[in-house]
Parts: C-alpha cells; sequence; structure tokens
C-alpha cells in the first residue's frame, strides 16, 4: 500500500513536468526564440504552482474526494494542451494568451496536487517520513519526465501525443486513488464513471492524433506538405494544393501539375519530332520523369537513359502513386534506363551516341551548376550526338532572365553548335526558354504524336519568335574559367527584385 | 586494476567532459618525401662505395625536376635517347611532384603556371605537345575554374587576393598608381619571361635595393599596399619583400599580360605536367640515384651514383646549382646561391568545414596569416557534387635567416607543425578539426632560389648560365627566380646545347 502511494507520487509529478516542457516546446517551435519561452514559462508555472499550495489551505473537508478531482481536471487539462495550442496557434490570433492561461491552470492544480497527498497522508505516517518520502518520490519523478520527454517522448511519440499520454496517467492515479482511498471516499462509483469517461477521451485522442496535427499544420503552411526529405544532394518538398502538385528541390519550384505538360511538351516534341528516326535518347537531369513520359510516345524511341544525380528524387517518381500518375509510370517503362550518377563526369566517361538529347538541369543559381551550362560541357555532350540528332536545353527565362538565356545561347554557339532558341508561355514559371541544338540545320516538323495539349504543327514557328523585350542580346559564352552565367543568372533576378 | 577513489573520480569525470566535447577527429599523417638525410649526406663528404660497374652514355641528366625533365623531353624530341637522367629520389618531379589518394591527386608543390606569353616559345611547343593549346585554343578544362581567388579579411571574403574591401581613397590611389607603373615596366620589354630574353644593364639599379624600400622610395605607404607586395614576393619567392630584389618584385607584375583566362593548373598542379613528360621521357629515367661525384675526364665526364659510373660526353646538371661545390672537384664556393625553406602540407578533409557561406575556390588566403594559404585539389573537378577533398596548405618560412629556418624544419616533431596548421585554419574555418582526417607534411630545406639584392645581375649567376663545356647548368636557379618557365627554358636551352655539340644543330 505505502510503495504504490508514493509511485503515484512519482507518476504525478512526471506528468506536471510534461505538461510544462509540452508548453515550453511548443512555445519554442512556434513562435522562436527558446530562450524567452522556457524562460517565461518555467517561471510562470512554478509561480502558479505556488498560489496553488497557498490555495490548498482553504481546502479542509474531503481532501480524497478533492484530489481525485484535480487529477481529472489535470488529466483533461494537460492531456489535451499541446493539441489546443496547436489549434489555437493555426486558427487565432490569441496564441499567447491561450498559452498562458493554460500554464497557470496547470501550474495551480500541480500546486494544489503536493499538499493534499501530503495531508491525506498525515493520519498513515510520521511527519517526517511523509515529507521526505513524497518530496523524494516527487523529485524521482521529475527526473524520470525530464529525460524521457526528449529522448523517447517527442521523437517517438509527438507532442500531441505526449500530451495525451501524461493525460492518461493523470486520470489513471484518479481512478486507481478511488480504490486507494475508498473508506474516505462515499460516493466512489460516479466518480469511477467521470475517470472512465476522461480516460476513454484521452484515447481516441491518441487514437486521432493525426488528423489534429494535420488539421493544424494545414492551416499553417499554405497547401499540403504531403513529402519532404533531405536527400544527400537537395531538400525534397512536395506540395499539393486541391489537385495542384508541385514539387520544390532547395525551394525552388521545378514543376507545377497543372501546367508542366507545357513545359514538357515544349521541352520534349519541337526537337524529337524534327529528328529523323530517333532511336536512342538521352536525358541529363529530369529525374521526375516527366520529360521521359513525352519521349516515350515516339514509339520509333528504343532506349531512353536518364541520368540524374539523386537517387531519392528517381525512387521517389517510380514509386509514389501520386507521381507515377503524373509521369504515366515512365520511369518504370522497360524502354527506360536510369543511372543515378552526376553528369558532366558521366558524359566525358560514356562513349555512347544519341539520337536525341534533352539537358533539363536547374537554373545555374551556384557555381557547381554553372558548370553544366559551359562550353566545355557542351562540347562533351555533342560528342555523343549521332549525324541527325539534336540536342535540347532548359536555358531559363528569356524574359526575367534574358542575359542568361541569350549567354546560354552563346556558349551553344561557342562549342561549335547551330542553335534554334524558342520560348513558351507556362503560367506557374511565365515565360520560359528552350535552346534547340545541333550540327545541321532546323527544319520545323509536320507531324507530332497525337494527343498533345500544347504543342502543335500550326503554333509551332510562333515560339520560335521573341518580341522586343526578349530579343538577342550579344552575350559572352559560359565557360568553367569565367561562369559569367552564374553572376549574370544572380544578377537578372537581382534586377527582377528591386 | 586498482583504482583509488580519487582517481576513479577524475577518470569518471573526464569520461564525461569527454562525452559532452566535440570529439576532434583522429588524425593521422606524417613528414613525407624528407631527403634531407640524403642531403647531409652529401654536405658531410660521407664516404661513398667506389663504383663497380661503369656504364657508357654519351649524355647524362642530373636532376629530374623540371628541368631536367625538360631537357629530357627536348632531346627525345629531336630523336635522340641514348642518354640517363639521375634522379636522387624515388619519385622524379621536383618542385613539381604530386600525391595521391582515394579522393583525388593533389600538389606537394608547384601548382600553377600562367598562360604563356609571346617570348614563352618552348612553353607553347610543350603545351601544344600535351594538348593545353589545340587548334591555337587554351584548353578549357585546365584553366582554372572560378571563382579563382578568395582573401579571408576583416571577418569575411571577398574575391581575389588583392584586399578591395576596406581601402581608403588613398589605399586605392596607391594601388592605381603602381599598376600604372608595373604597366610602363612592362611595356619597356626588359622584365620578361624567360627573363634571359628581356634583362637589361638599364634597370640594373632596381637589384641594388628591395622591394620594399623601392615602395617606399616611391612613396607607397599604404598598410595593404605592403601586406599584397609582401604577400607577393613570400608566395612567389618565400621571401619578405624587404629581403627580395626590387628588380624581382617588379618581374613578378611586370612580365606577365594582365588578362583573365589563366593560369593553367590540375589536381595535382604541375604534377599534372611531370606525369606527361614521364610518358614521354620515362625510360630513360633513374629514380633514387644519388649522384656523388662528377669527374672531368681528358675524355669526358665521369658521373658517379650508387656503384656505378657513368661514362660521359656531356652532363646536364639540372639539380640546385648550390649541389655542384660538394659534386664538382675544383668547384669554388657559391656566394649569390641563397634558398629559401619551406613546408607544404596536404590535408585530407572528408567534408568541408563551414565557410560562412562562402563558395569554395580554388585559391584561400587569410589576410595577415604568416602562411600563404591553400589550395583545394578538388576545384578542377566537373562534378557538381563534392563532398571530401585534398587541401594543399602552403607555408615558406620567410622570418629569419633561412639556415635558422632550416634548422627549426629538422627539430620540430609532426605534431607540432601539424597544430601550427590547424590553428591557423582554424581562424577562419572554427570546424577545421572535424573535417580533417590526415595531414602529410613535407619539408624542403631548399625549396627555391631567393632572389635577394643584388642577385639577379649577380656575376657568379651570369658565368655558370653561360657556362658552355662538357657541363652545362640547367637548373631554374640560373635566372634567380624559381618559376616552371625559367626551369623549362633552362633545360631545353642545355640540351640544344649539347646536341648542337653532338650534332652540329640544335
Amino acid at each position: 500500500m505505502g510503495v504504490l502511494l508514493f509511485i503515484s507520487v512519482l507518476l504525478v509529478a512526471a506528468c506536471g513536468l510534461i505538461y510544462e516542457l509540452v508548453a515550453g516546446t511548443l512555445a519554442s517551435y512556434l513562435v522562436g526564440d527558446s530562450v524567452f519561452q522556457f524562460s517565461t514559462i518555467i517561471g510562470t508555472y512554478l509561480f502558479a504552482m505556488g498560489i496553488g499550495s497557498a490555495l490548498s489551505r482553504y481546502i479542509h473537508r474531503g481532501l480524497a474526494y478533492r484530489f481525485v478531482w484535480i487529477e481529472l481536471l489535470l488529466g483533461v487539462i494537460g492531456g489535451f494542451s499541446s493539441a489546443m495550442l496547436m489549434l489555437a496557434f493555426a486558427f487565432t490570433q490569441g496564441f499567447e494568451l491561450i498559452l498562458y492561461a493554460l500554464v497557470i491552470v496547470m501550474g495551480v492544480l500541480v500546486g494544489l496536487e503536493i499538499p493534499l497527498l501530503m495531508r491525506i497522508l498525515r493520519d498513515r505516517y510520521q511527519f517526517r517520513d511523509v515529507i521526505a518520502h513524497v518530496l523524494t518520490f516527487d523529485y524521482l519523478g521529475a527526473l524520470g519526465a525530464s529525460l524521457l520527454f526528449p529522448i523517447l517522448l517527442v521523437p517517438r511519440l509527438g507532442l500531441v501525443r505526449s500530451a495525451m499520454l501524461f493525460g492518461l496517467i493523470n486520470a489513471g492515479v484518479a481512478l486507481w486513488s478511488t480504490f486507494l482511498f475508498a473508506n474516505q471516499l462515499p460516493g466512489a462509483r460516479g466518480l469511477r464513471v467521470a475517470c472512465l469517461v476522461v480516460l476513454c477521451g484521452l484515447g481516441v485522442g491518441i487514437a486521432e492524433a493525426r488528423h489534429i496535427t494535420a488539421t493544424a499544420e494545414d492551416n499553417i503552411y499554405a497547401d499540403d506538405i504531403i513529402f519532404a526529405r533531405d536527400s544527400r544532394y537537395q531538400h525534397l518538398v512536395l506540395t499539393r494544393f486541391k489537385d495542384d502538385l508541385r514539387l520544390f528541390l532547395n525551394s525552388h519550384l521545378q514543376f507545377s501539375s497543372r501546367d508542366e505538360y507545357r513545359y514538357h511538351e515544349a521541352l520534349v516534341h519541337p526537337g524529337l519530332a524534327a529528328t529523323p528516326a530517333p532511336r536512342r535518347v538521352l536525358i541529363l537531369g529530369g529525374g521526375d520523369g516527366l520529360a521521359v513520359r513525352e519521349v516515350l510516345k515516339y514509339p520509333q524511341v528504343e532506349s531512353v537513359t536518364l541520368v540524374d544525380l539523386d537517387p531519392e528524387m528517381t525512387r521517389l517518381f517510380s514509386s509514389h502513386p501520386m507521381l507515377t500518375k503524373l509521369n504515366d509510370k515512365s520511369l518504370l517503362s522497360p524502354r527506360v534506363h536510369v543511372i543515378n550518377a552526376d553528369a558532366f563526369p558521366w558524359v566525358d566517361s560514356n562513349t555512347d551516341s544519341f539520337d536525341f538529347i534533352v539537358i533539363d538541369f536547374p537554373d545555374p543559381t551556384n557555381y557547381s551548376l554553372g558548370k553544366l551550362y559551359t562550353t566545355a560541357f557542351y562540347r562533351a555532350v555533342s560528342r555523343h550526338l549521332s549525324a541527325q540528332g539534336f540536342m535540347v536545353v532548359q536555358s531559363t527565362s528569356p524574359m526575367f532572365a534574358r542575359d542568361s538565356f541569350w549567354c546560354i545561347a552563346q556558349t551553344l554557339k561557342q562549342a561549335g553548335l547551330q542553335t534554334y532558341p524558342y520560348h513558351v508561355y507556362v503560367p506557374s514559371f511565365g515565360e520560359w526558354g528552350f535552346v534547340l541544338a545541333g550540327t545541321h540545320e532546323y527544319i520545323y516538323p509536320t507531324s507530332f504524336p497525337s494527343g498533345l495539349r500544347f504543342v502543335n504543327v500550326e503554333g509551332l514557328a510562333a515560339l520560335f519568335q521573341f518580341p522586343p523585350d526578349m530579343a538577342p542580346l550579344a552575350m559572352p559564352p559560359n565557360q568553367l574559367n569565367s561562369q559569367v552565367l552564374v553572376r549574370t543568372y544572380e544578377n537578372d533576378w537581382k534586377d527582377i527584385s528591386h | 586494476m586498482k583504482l583509488g577513489r580519487r582517481k576513479f573520480i577524475g577518470v569518471g569525470s573526464a569520461a564525461l567532459v569527454g562525452l559532452s566535447l566535440k570529439s576532434e577527429k583522429k588524425m593521422e599523417g606524417s613528414f613525407v618525401n624528407d631527403s634531407p638525410q640524403m642531403g647531409h649526406l652529401l654536405r658531410d663528404r660521407a664516404g661513398f662505395l667506389a663504383a663497380k660497374h661503369v656504364e657508357k652514355v654519351p649524355v647524362v641528366i642530373v636532376g629530374g625536376g623540371i628541368a631536367g625533365l625538360s631537357a629530357a623531353w627536348r632531346l627525345r624530341k629531336r630523336g635522340f635517347t641514348d642518354f640517363v637522367l639521375l634522379e636522387m629520389n624515388a619519385q622524379p618531379g621536383g618542385n613539381a611532384r604530386w600525391g595521391e589518394n582515394e579522393i583525388t591527386a593533389y600538389p606537394w608543390a608547384a601548382h600553377y603556371v600562367p598562360v604563356p606569353g609571346p617570348k614563352a616559345v618552348y612553353v607553347r611547343e610543350l603545351f601544344e605537345d600535351l594538348g593545353v593549346l589545340k587548334n591555337s585554343q587554351w584548353e578549357e578544362r585546365y584553366l582554372a575554374f572560378s571563382p579563382q581567388e578568395r582573401l579571408f579579411l576583416y571577418g569575411r571574403w571577398q574575391e581575389g587576393i588583392e584586399p578591395a574591401v576596406g581601402l581608403t581613397q588613398k589605399d586605392r590611389a596607391q594601388f592605381q598608381r603602381l599598376e600604372d607603373l608595373f604597366t610602363e615596366f612592362r611595356k619597356s620589354g626588359a622584365f620578361t619571361i624567360p627573363l634571359e630574353l628581356g634583362i637589361s644593364a638599364k634597370y640594373q639599379d632596381l637589384d641594388r635595393l628591395s622591394f620594399s624600400d623601392w615602395l617606399r622610395q616611391q612613396g607607397f605607404d599604404s598598410r595593404l599596399l605592403h601586406w599584397y607586395m609582401n604577400y607577393a614576393c613570400r608566395d612567389d619567392y618565400g621571401a619578405l619583400s624587404s629581403d627580395t630584389s626590387a628588380w624581382a618584385g617588379i618581374h613578378y607584375f611586370s612580365s606577365r599580360e594582365v588578362e583573365e583566362k589563366g593560369p593553367f593548373t590540375w589536381p595535382e598542379g604541375n604534377g599534372w605536367i611531370t606525369r606527361r613528360l614521364l610518358e614521354r621521357v620515362g625510360e630513360n629515367i633513374r629514380t633514387s640515384q644519388m649522384v656523388h661525384r662528377i669527374a672531368q675526364t681528358h675524355r669526358g665526364v665521369s658521373v658517379f651514383a650508387g656503384e656505378t659510373e657513368f661514362q660521359a660526353e656531356f652532363v646536364i646538371f639540372a639539380a640546385p646549382t648550390f649541389l655542384a661545390p660538394y659534386l664538382l672537384e675544383n668547384f669554388s664556393r657559391l656566394h649569390d646561391f641563397v634558398y629559401s625553406p619551406w613546408l607544404t602540407a596536404n590535408l585530407t578533409l572528408d567534408r568541408y568545414p563551414d565557410s560562412r557561406s562562402a563558395d569554395p575556390s580554388w585559391d584561400t588566403v587569410f589576410l595577415d596569416s604568416p602562411t600563404l594559404g591553400y589550395v583545394d585539389a578538388m576545384h578542377q573537378s566537373v562534378r557538381t557534387h563534392i563532398d571530401r577533398t585534398v587541401w594543399t596548405f602552403y607555408w615558406a618560412l620567410v622570418e629569419g635567416a633561412p639556415a635558422q629556418n632550416r634548422q627549426l624544419l629538422l627539430e620540430k616533431d609532426w605534431v607540432y607543425w601539424k597544430e601550427a596548421i590547424l590553428r591557423d585554419l582554424e581562424r577562419v574555418h572554427s570546424d577545421i578539426r572535424q573535417c580533417v582526417s590526415r595531414i602529410d607534411i613535407m619539408r624542403m630545406g631548399h625549396a627555391m632560389i631567393r632572389p635577394t639584392v643584388g642577385s639577379i645581375f649577380s656575376e657568379e649567376r651570369r658565368h655558370l648560365a653561360r657556362f658552355n663545356d662538357r657541363i652545362l647548368f640547367a637548373n631554374s636557379d640560373l635566372s634567380g627566380i624559381s618559376i616552371f618557365e625559367e626551369a623549362q627554358y633552362h633545360g631545353v636551352e642545355a640540351a640544344q646545347k649539347v646536341l648542337l655539340k653532338l650534332h652540329g644543330r640544335p
């Protein structure tokens, strides 16, 4: 009996500390400035506990009865505190007000617990033993909670469910107390029913915690984040808003499922449809499989080699149901060979020849990516081009980054290729540009695969017309030892943002 | 083992502290390519074994650095293959040696060659041979990729080594005026590479005072300008600007066309050139062959190495010239050949350290550091994702007399130099100790000739350069400055003189 009593002291102490830690952690996550949050929350909480202890002297009778009620109340308020705070942050303006109100209420209740317990136990043990044992188990519980919280609870359960779990423990202690102090509780049955109701409520809460978190996060971020992962090479985020899927790599938008067909049809078809009897196609970059999807519309293409640096990317676009629906399971086609490799060394070491080459890299935002837009790279790629072949290069926006676009075109020229620049309007990107390049003249194709939504024979010539605000500029070629493109691109976007 | 209570507490708390501190990576490494011991055998005239074998060979080249390899390259290119090249070390290349590990190849010393100007005819010819120059275009992949250089100053980075941050109006004006002066010297045509093709007595006065004195005489007092000029002297000559001839200081800035293209570099630095030369002349090379005596005979010259006497008609002495008095009989002491001691280190990095969001550059320098900074061997990689690399760290020991510094190089152990290097890097890369897994250190007592005041126009030097007998000198130190182009020039010239004597045409 004695040990069981003191175990309940330990559990109660642990619960009290957990609620305090949950409040501090959530405030740090959501508002920031963790030093300030933890300091003020701990201070307020301890102060409220003092109020609770002071108030305990006004409780004269029915100590056990009131103790059970306090435990139940703490179970409900503490257990749901984390969920309440998350929803408060997502849906109200008064997060801080609710935060401190909760902290004060919980603090007062926790402050009442120990004095009441000591008075309940007063008659059973000597006073000095009560003090010694209660405080010992109180502090032990605090230690246990403070270790469990960062090591197990937050990583395994998350904040919402951790709080609820300890709410359950509080309610459990309440239920257990009705048996421990049965002789002091005349109406124990009613109390036990209340305990069961609270326990059920918290149980349901734990099962449904995912929905609570999701509801709150949906409101915190504009779109629903359905996938976020750091691969070895980049940060991948996939978002969804209604039927619009968007992929971000290192926070740069790669496509929006609403209009990516415009981009990928324009990337592939003007060049591929003009290539006589294309059998072998090479795609550098483009791990999303969307360019592959367009290439596979040509039955005469026997093999598509896709070289993308990031295995995480190609795995995701081979397996995620929403994404394989978008790319028509292109990466799973037996005609497609996926190679995860760094493009430049791969191009240097491989000796195959291709009839059509798609170069679809992220924009030249840094010197590493800048190497993939140099005369040295294009010379190396052009060695893989068959006699009748063409290559096409994603070339940034001729509207927003006009200097950069024409710098890429000039770089291809400098590498000894004839160039045919064109552009397309993609709503989520704006005006976007491509450069077709080859060793012979480009003649407009007279037919395209059926079922295209954007590219057609009638509209093709217009893509190769540049209005005055996107007209050619004299730019130096981009070389490994100058990297003018990276500097140019940075300036282009600086100009836009000012 | 019985632990006392006090000791137990000590051990226990040490373990706790160890847990809470960031643990330093276990760092391996050692001194490598040490050659002082071999040199000291010569200095102390140790008893060498008498020759047991005799080999007759028309031409012997002594020394397998760039000068010796270039002489060999010229001989073979002219169809002459009847020669041997004797190299003291196990690996040829001299100051253009390289190393290689599982990450990349890296240089041990010289790591770049500027784009050759119109007078550097032999360099152009070599570069055409090696595919650096193709259809009158420089190969893009061999030019240092951008961004090339960065300087850390006042807690931030700038591109380029010439200070451009925190300059006053006065600093700016002085930098501009000095640049104008250098342009005038360049136009004079007297400061050329190779040096011999332009040198003129008209500017001999500049060899009579130090570079820093000349700068002050011209009214330059900007601290940053003096720092930069001093850095240039330390980097190229291993000497302070106050220990460098003004003529040499000016030559550094006035001998090359100002252009943005260069320089040429490779992961293994000039080791790349050594490798290509070895492909062409490797079969004539004998390594680990320390020459210990060279004697003129009535029929020719005998070169003694190990237990072999090579009886030759001509010897090309491409080893550092300071060795000549120890090897040649009746060779008087040299006075105008001072050499700078250096230390280089190759650091293996398992990841790049925190660089305060600066882009990795080829060459990194810290303002006011006693060292010269480091070069990134992976910079010339065409990969987009690079996680591991090797840094080559350069340190010319310039303060005090060269002999004292040579002593210091030998006295201090590997741990001392390792710590000195890491502390220098730590000032900018605070997490460097968590990144580096290996530091190998190469000590060079006589790394390069020092162009001291009066040494460029030294009679002694001119005499040796014109020496045209059965022994021909070819080391870059004949020019008074130690650069690739001078070494190659003297090597090729010596080979041509030998061919002229043997066949009547160079």
